[in-house]
C-alpha cells in the first residue's frame, strides 16, 4: 500500500494507482474530460491537472502514478487557474448551442464551466465553422463544433469493440472526429458513444430533441432483452396530469457493474427496451368474443377466472387446466405460479415458453431472449415447448404468460390447437398477434414498471425495484396471480397483497437452496 | 575570432564525399573497426557519456546518459531511431550532413547500435529531404555491400540492419513519439509519457532516439576519445555545433564552431556581420521555437547551459537574424501560423491555443488590434505553456511570450491607429 496526501488528506491506496483514481477514493473529483476507467488513459484533455509537491510541472491526474508521501493538491490557485485555461480554449471555439442541446443539463463542459465560474469569454475571433449533423451510424449523429477531442468514442471504438470505425482526422485546429470511406459505426455497441461522449458532440437520433434531461426521472433497473441482465437506468418522464401519452420511457443508459456489464450496454437491449416499453403495449384487460373486444375491469376478471377454476377443481377436473410461464417472468412470479397451480392446485402441466432465441455477440448480448431462463430452470420449470396438439386434446382452461408462443407456432397451428380449449387466458405487457386466439386478454406490467428478480444466465440473482410509472390499467403478475389465489379461497401468506415480491423472495430462498444461497 | 576546428564539416569539400570509396579514403569506418575490434560494447557508451555528447536535436540531454537508461537483460527487441526530421524553421544542419557525408551518419549508428546491443535502426527523414533521402539509401546499399551493416558487420559477429524511412510532412513528427507513431504506420501524434520511449518504445520496445548530427559526432568520439573531444567544446558540452545563421547577415549559411562560441561572434564575425549595414534587432537563437534575444542580449555564450541561462534555448542551433526593417508584428505571424499549422490537434491548449493566438496576431496585422491584445496574448500563451501533452505546446507558446514581453511597445504602437473594441 502507499499512502499519500491529497489536498491535505491522508489516502492509503494500492501500488499502482493513479492520481485520480486515489484522490476518488478520499472523495475527492478531479474534473476530467478524456478520462474514462475504461480506457488507458489519453492525457489530451489536459484538464486532470494537479500539482505535486517538488514537481516543476503540473502533471496530469489521469496517468500519474501514486508515490509514497506525495503531496498532491487537487485545487491550489495555480491548478484551479490552469483548468480555467483549458475550459477557456475549449469554450472559446465552442458553439455554445446549450438552448438546443440534448446533453445540457448533464454536459461535463457546462458543468465544469459553472464550477470554474468562466461567464465572460474574451475570444473576439471567429469561430471555425463546422459540420454540425453529419451522419455517424444508423441512431448517431456527430456535431463537430461541439466536440471537444476527447476521442472517448474513437477510443471506445478501439479498445472495447474493436471495430474502429472513428477516426481522427486532419490536425490542430481542423482536425475532427469522422468515419472512414462513409463507412457508418455498426457494432451493435454504438449507442455507448452518446453515453460516452462528455459533451454534445454524439447525439441519438431517437432522443434528439425529444426533451430535456431534467424533465426525466431516473429509476434503476435490470434490462430483461437477453439473459446477461444488464444492470440499466431507465430515464422517464414520469407524464403530466391530464396528458394522456405523456408518460414515456426516453432512453436507457447502462449502470455500471463490473460484475455483469461493466460501464456497457447493447443496443439491441438499449433501443429495443424503449420501443418495446412505449410500444405494442397492452393497457387494459379486454375480453375477445368472435373478434369483439369488451373492456374488462380487473375485479370482472378476478371473479370471472376465479368462477372458472374453482368450478373446475370442484369437479375434479383440474388436471385439464395448464399454465404457460415465460422466462420474462421474475423469480418470485414464476414461485408463485408453482405455489398455486402445482401445489394448490395440483395442475401438472406447467411449461416455461420463451422468445426465439437471437443472435449472440462475443461482449454482452446472450442468444437467450429471455431475462430469467436460467431462474425458472433454478426452480425446476421444464424448458421443453409443449406439443401443441396435446395441449388442444387434454385443456379446458388455458393461462398464458406473454406473448412468446406465437414466436414458436404458425396461427392456423395456434388456431387449431386453441380452438378445443374452453378457456384460454393471456397475460401479457405486449399485444403481438396471440391476443386475437385469446378469450381474455390481461395488462401485465413490464419489467421496468415492477418489483422482483431475475437469475441471469450466470446465476446471479438480481434483485430490481419498479423503476417507470406502469400505465393505470396495467398491473404486475404478481397481483394478478395473488388476486387470482385468494378469489379461489386458497390460503398463504404469500397471496396477500401485502405479501410484496421481496417476502415472496424470502419464502423461496427458504425452500430453494439456490436463491437462498446467492441472495 | 575563435579558430574553427572542422569535425564534422572537415571533409565537406570533397565532391563525391557521399560515396563509400571517398569515405574511406579518408579514413572512413576506422572507429568502427576500432569499436567491433579493440572496445567492448560498456566501453564505447562510456567514452560518449564522458565526452558530455549534448543532443543536437532540441533538448541537450546528454547522448551517453540516455543510452543507459535502456534496460540491460531484455529480451525484447532494442531499436535505434534517428530523427532526421529536421522540422524546426531555420535549421537546416542535419541536411548537409545527410548530403555531403552520409557514411559518418551510418557509421555513427552502427557504433551507437553496438554501444547499446541494437540490432535494427531507422532513419526517419523528412519528407521533403527526397534527394538526400535517395542519397542516403545509396549509402546504406554500398555500407551493406561493403560489409558495414548486415550480417557479422567487419567479421566481428555484429548485425545491424538500417532502414530510412520517409516522413510526410509534419513537424509534430520530429517529436520523439510521434516520429514512432509515424515510423509504426499511424497518425504521428506524441505518446503521453511516461513511459519514455528507453524503456516502451518503437513496436512498444525499447527504443534509443538520437538526432543526426549527435550521431555523427560518435565516430569521432570513439577514434579520438572522450577527452579530446571535451577540448573541442565545453567540459558540460563537448564538440563543436553546426549553427544555421540565416536572416540578415552577409554570409548566412552553416557554421560548424565549439560549444560556447558567443552569439555576437558567431553573427558579426563568422556570418559577414549585418547585411547591408543593417541594424541588428533581434535574434532568434536556436530555432524558431526558442525566446527571442534583443540586440543588446547577444553576448551569451552558444552553449546548452549558458543560453538557458539567458533566457532562451540553444535548440537546434539555427540562429534567425532579424533587422530593424522587419515588423515585429509580422515575425510574430509567421511564429503564430506555423505553430497553429502544426499543432496535431491531441491536446486541448496546444491545438486551440495555437490557434486562437494565431487568429488574433492576424487581426492585429490587418490592422484590428485591441489595446488588451498584448495582455491575452502572454496570457494564453501562459496557459500553453508547461500543460501540453508534447514541447510543441511549449514551442509555441515561448517565442509569443518573449515576443509579447521585450517588442510590448512597438507592438503596441501598431495599435495606436485600430479601433478599440467596445
Amino acid at each position: 500500500m502507499i499512502s499519500l496526501l491529497i489536498d491535505g488528506r491522508p489516502v492509503e491506496v494500492a501500488e499502482g494507482t493513479t492520481v485520480l483514481k486515489a484522490a476518488e477514493r478520499a472523495g475527492i473529483a478531479i474534473s476530467h474530460f478524456c478520462f474514462h476507467p475504461a480506457f488507458v488513459p489519453e492525457g489530451s484533455c489536459r484538464l486532470c491537472l494537479v500539482q505535486i509537491e517538488g514537481s516543476p510541472k503540473l502533471e496530469l491526474g489521469c496517468s500519474t502514478i501514486v508515490r509514497e508521501g506525495m503531496k498532491v493538491s487537487t485545487q491550489s490557485p495555480i491548478v484551479r487557474e490552469a483548468r480555467r485555461g483549458v475550459l477557456e480554449f475549449l469554450l472559446a471555439e465552442h458553439p455554445l448551442d446549450c438552448p438546443i442541446c440534448d446533453k445540457a443539463g448533464e454536459c461535463k463542459l457546462q458543468d465544469y464551466a459553472s464550477d470554474y465560474g468562466l461567464t465572460e469569454s474574451v475570444f473576439r475571433e471567429a469561430k471555425e465553422k463546422r459540420e454540425k449533423r453529419l451522419p455517424i451510424g444508423e441512431k448517431l449523429l456527430l456535431d463537430r463544433e461541439r466536440c471537444i477531442q476527447c476521442t472517448r468514442c474513437v477510443r471506445f471504438l478501439s479498445e472495447i469493440t474493436k471495430t474502429h470505425e472513428l477516426g481522427l482526422f486532419e490536425r490542430g485546429i481542423h482536425s475532427e472526429i469522422g468515419i472512414y470511406d462513409g463507412k457508418p459505426v455498426r457494432n451493435g455497441y454504438s449507442g455507448n458513444l452518446v453515453d460516452l461522449c462528455p459533451v454534445g458532440a454524439i447525439t441519438d437520433t431517437t432522443f434528439r430533441f425529444k426533451t430535456r434531461p431534467w424533465f426525466l426521472a431516473r429509476g434503476e433497473s435490470v434490462c430483461p432483452h437477453c439473459s446477461r441482465g444488464c444492470n440499466i437506468y431507465i430515464d422517464y418522464h414520469p407524464g403530466f396530469p391530464r396528458v394522456p401519452g405523456s408518460a414515456k420511457v426516453y432512453r436507457i443508459r447502462p449502470r455500471v457493474n463490473e460484475a455483469v456489464n461493466g460501464p456497457w450496454i447493447c443496443d439491441y437491449g438499449r433501443y429495443g427496451f424503449v420501443e418495446a416499453q412505449n410500444t405494442g403495449r397492452s393497457d387494459r384487460p379486454f375480453w375477445n368474443k368472435g373478434g369483439a373486444k369488451t373492456e374488462l375491469s380487473w375485479d370482472k376478471v378476478r371473479i370471472v377466472l376465479g368462477e372458472k377454476l374453482k368450478a373446475l377443481r370442484e369437479s375434479g377436473r383440474m388436471g385439464r387446466a395448464a399454465v404457460a410461464a415465460s422466462g420474462w417472468l421474475t423469480n418470485e412470479e414464476l414461485y408463485l405460479i408453482q405455489k398455486i397451480f402445482r401445489d394448490d392446485l395440483n395442475v401438472s402441466r406447467l411449461f416455461v415458453v420463451d422468445p426465439k432465441p437471437g443472435e449472440g455477440d462475443a461482449m454482452l448480448l446472450r442468444p437467450d431472449r429471455a431475462p430469467n431462463r436460467r431462474g425458472a430452470t433454478e426452480l425446476g420449470f421444464d424448458l421443453a415447448l409443449p406439443s401443441l396438439e396435446a395441449l388442444g386434446r387434454e385443456t379446458e382452461v388455458l393461462i398464458i404468460f406473454g406473448p412468446h408462443l406465437a414466436a414458436h407456432f404458425g396461427g392456423d397451428e395456434l388456431r387449431a390447437a386453441f380452438d378445443k380449449i374452453a378457456l384460454k387466458v393471456l397475460v401479457t405487457s405486449h399485444l403481438a398477434g396471440l391476443e386475437s386466439l385469446a378469450d381474455c386478454v390481461l395488462a401485465s406490467a413490464t419489467p421496468a414498471e415492477k418489483e422482483g428478480s431475475f437469475t441471469n444466465a450466470d446465476g446471479r440473482i438480481q434483485r430490481f425495484a419498479a423503476a417507470a410509472r406502469p400505465c393505470p390499467d396495467v398491473r404486475p403478475e404478481l397481483w394478478i396471480l395473488q388476486d387470482l389465489a385468494r378469489e379461489i379461497g386458497l390460503r398463504s401468506d404469500l397471496y396477500s397483497r401485502a405479501a410484496s415480491a421481496r417476502t415472496v423472495f424470502e419464502a423461496l430462498a427458504k425452500e430453494i437452496p439456490f436463491f437462498g444461497a446467492t441472495a | 575570432m575563435t579558430k574553427a576546428p572542422k569535425i564534422l564539416t572537415e571533409l565537406f569539400w570533397l565532391e563525391h564525399l557521399h560515396r563509400i570509396e571517398a569515405y574511406l579514403d579518408r579514413g572512413g569506418y576506422q572507429a568502427l573497426k576500432k569499436a567491433l575490434t579493440e572496445m567492448k560494447p560498456e566501453q564505447v557508451q562510456e567514452e560518449v557519456k564522458k565526452a558530455n555528447l549534448r543532443g543536437r536535436g532540441g533538448a541537450g540531454f546528454p547522448a551517453g546518459v540516455k543510452w543507459g537508461f535502456i534496460p540491460k537483460g531484455t529480451d525484447k527487441p532494442k531499436y535505434l531511431c534517428v530523427n532526421a526530421d529536421e522540422g524546426e524553421p531555420g535549421t537546416f544542419k542535419d541536411r548537409y550532413i545527410l548530403n555531403h557525408n552520409p557514411h559518418l551518419l551510418i557509421e555513427g549508428i552502427v557504433l551507437a547500435a553496438y554501444a547499446v546491443g541494437i540490432h535494427s535502426a531507422y532513419v526517419y527523414i523528412r519528407g521533403e529531404y527526397e534527394m538526400i533521402a535517395r542519397r542516403l539509401e545509396q549509402a546504406v546499399a554500398e555500407a551493406y555491400a561493403k560489409g558495414y551493416l548486415g550480417r557479422n558487420i567487419l567479421g566481428a559477429g555484429f548485425d545491424l540492419d538500417l532502414v530510412v524511412h520517409r516522413g510526410a510532412g509534419a513537424y509534430i513528427c520530429g517529436e520523439e513519439t510521434a516520429l514512432l507513431e509515424s515510423l509504426e504506420g499511424k497518425r504521428g501524434n506524441p505518446r503521453l509519457k511516461p513511459p519514455f520511449p528507453a524503456l516502451v518504445g518503437l513496436f512498444q520496445c525499447p527504443t534509443v532516439i538520437n538526432n543526426v548530427e549527435t550521431l555523427s559526432n560518435v565516430p569521432f568520439i570513439v577514434q579520438k576519445g572522450a577527452a579530446w573531444f571535451l577540448e573541442q567544446g565545453l567540459p558540460k558540452d563537448g564538440g563543436t555545433r553546426l549553427f544555421g545563421v540565416s536572416g540578415a547577415v552577409a554570409k548566412p549559411g552553416l557554421y560548424e564552431l565549439p560549444a560556447g562560441t558567443s552569439l555576437r561572434e558567431i553573427i558579426t564575425t563568422h556570418a559577414g556581420g549585418m547585411k547591408d549595414g543593417k541594424k541588428l534587432k533581434a535574434v532568434i537563437p536556436g530555432g524558431m521555437s526558442s525566446p527571442i534575444l534583443r540586440a543588446d542580449e547577444i553576448d551569451v555564450r552558444m552553449d546548452v547551459d549558458s543560453i538557458a541561462a539567458a533566457g532562451s534555448m540553444l535548440g537546434s542551433g539555427a540562429i534567425i537574424v532579424i533587422d530593424e526593417g522587419t515588423p515585429i508584428l509580422h515575425v510574430l505571424r509567421k511564429i503564430a501560423k506555423f505553430y497553429a499549422h502544426e499543432s496535431c490537434g491531441q491536446c486541448t491548449p496546444c491545438r486551440l491555443g495555437t490557434s486562437w493566438i494565431h487568429k488574433i496576431v492576424e487581426r492585429m496585422a490587418a490592422g484590428g488590434g485591441t489595446r488588451g491584445d498584448v495582455d491575452t496574448l502572454i496570457r494564453l500563451a501562459g496557459n500553453i505553456k508547461g500543460r501540453t501533452l508534447c514541447p510543441l505546446g511549449d514551442a509555441a507558446a515561448m517565442p509569443v511570450t518573449a515576443i509579447a514581453q521585450k517588442f510590448r511597445t512597438e507592438l503596441e504602437a501598431t495599435l495606436e491607429r485600430s479601433p478599440v473594441w467596445p
